[in-house]
């Protein structure tokens, strides 16, 4: 129907940047490294990888980025996907948040 | 309810402007703690722009425009499972011994849904596909002897 120039212009447009992605994972590990070195958590039996080989850090390969990224690029497009499925029963044109509500629960537990 | 989401986001418009405010002095006394939780922030805001334009063009797929609490909604929810994703294929990793995390260990996360995986799985062998290294094919020719050798 109507091209639009602004969405049409790359599929490469419509996923997730892995820098990004990785950089959020990044941020995740350190924050549990150090929560692991404050005595934290007493089921981890390795006595703390990190006093070990300190600068040896959990880290991920590019094709395990990118299925990151696909992993949450099918997240949110099924929350867009079912919201309009419910919009659409309720023949709206707008994707409200009751949509998104009604929907919730099942995405929830799918992912 | 929906007073609640415009407060909502006044108070995300506030969190954005001390984040401004805080990397211009961040030489200063910013504690460890506040430079992640900034840094946290600053992620979540790229995130959400990404959200933002995906949402934007499924909804145009469906022929809906999509109102701005749900993207919001959506790119919160997206975070979190990020940080979900995160720690789970971390641990995978760390159960298999490696440091690093493998293309298995985010598939093995989506264990609980079968066709979500069997989505990643196909998704994963159209990337390994597309690789033109030799490198991969030698460590898989590699990987076989062993099986041979196993067996």
């Amino acid at each position: 129907m109507d091209e639009d120039p602004t969405t049409g212009n790359s599929p490469a447009a419509e996923t997730f940047d892995p820098d990004l992605i990785h950089a959020i994972f990044k941020l995740v590990w350190r924050r549990r490294a150090e929560k692991g070195g404050g005595g934290n958590e007493d089921i981890d039996v390795e006595p703390a990888p990190e006093t070990s080989r300190r600068n040896r850090r959990t880290t991920a390969n590019a094709s395990a980025l990118k299925v990151s990224c696909e992993l949450l690029r099918i997240f949110v497009t099924e929350a867009i996907q079912r919201a309009a499925f419910i919009a659409e029963a309720e023949e709206a044109t707008v994707i409200e948040p009751t949509h998104l509500e009604r929907v919730l629960p099942q995405l929830l537990l799918d992912f | 309810m929906d007073t609640d989401m415009d407060m909502d986001f006044d108070t995300l418009a506030e969190d954005a402007d001390a984040d401004a405010t805080l990397a211009g002095d961040s030489g200063g006394e910013a504690e460890r703690y506040d430079a992640a939780e900034a840094e946290a922030d600053l992620l979540r805001d790229r995130l959400r722009l990404a959200v933002i334009s995906i949402a934007t063009s499924e909804g145009k797929k469906a022929g809906m425009t999509v109102a701005d609490p749900v993207v919001a909604c959506i790119a919160d929810l997206a975070f979190k499972s990020a940080e979900q994703l995160a720690k789970d294929a971390e641990l995978f990793a760390q159960h298999a011994g490696r440091k690093s995390i493998k293309m298995d260990d985010v598939i093995l996360t989506a264990h609980r849904n079968e066709h979500l995986m069997g989505l990643l799985r196909s998704f994963s062998q159209e990337l390994k596909g597309k690789e033109p290294a030799s490198e991969r094919k030698r460590k898989k020719s590699s990987k076989k002897d062993d099986r041979v050798i196993d067996v």
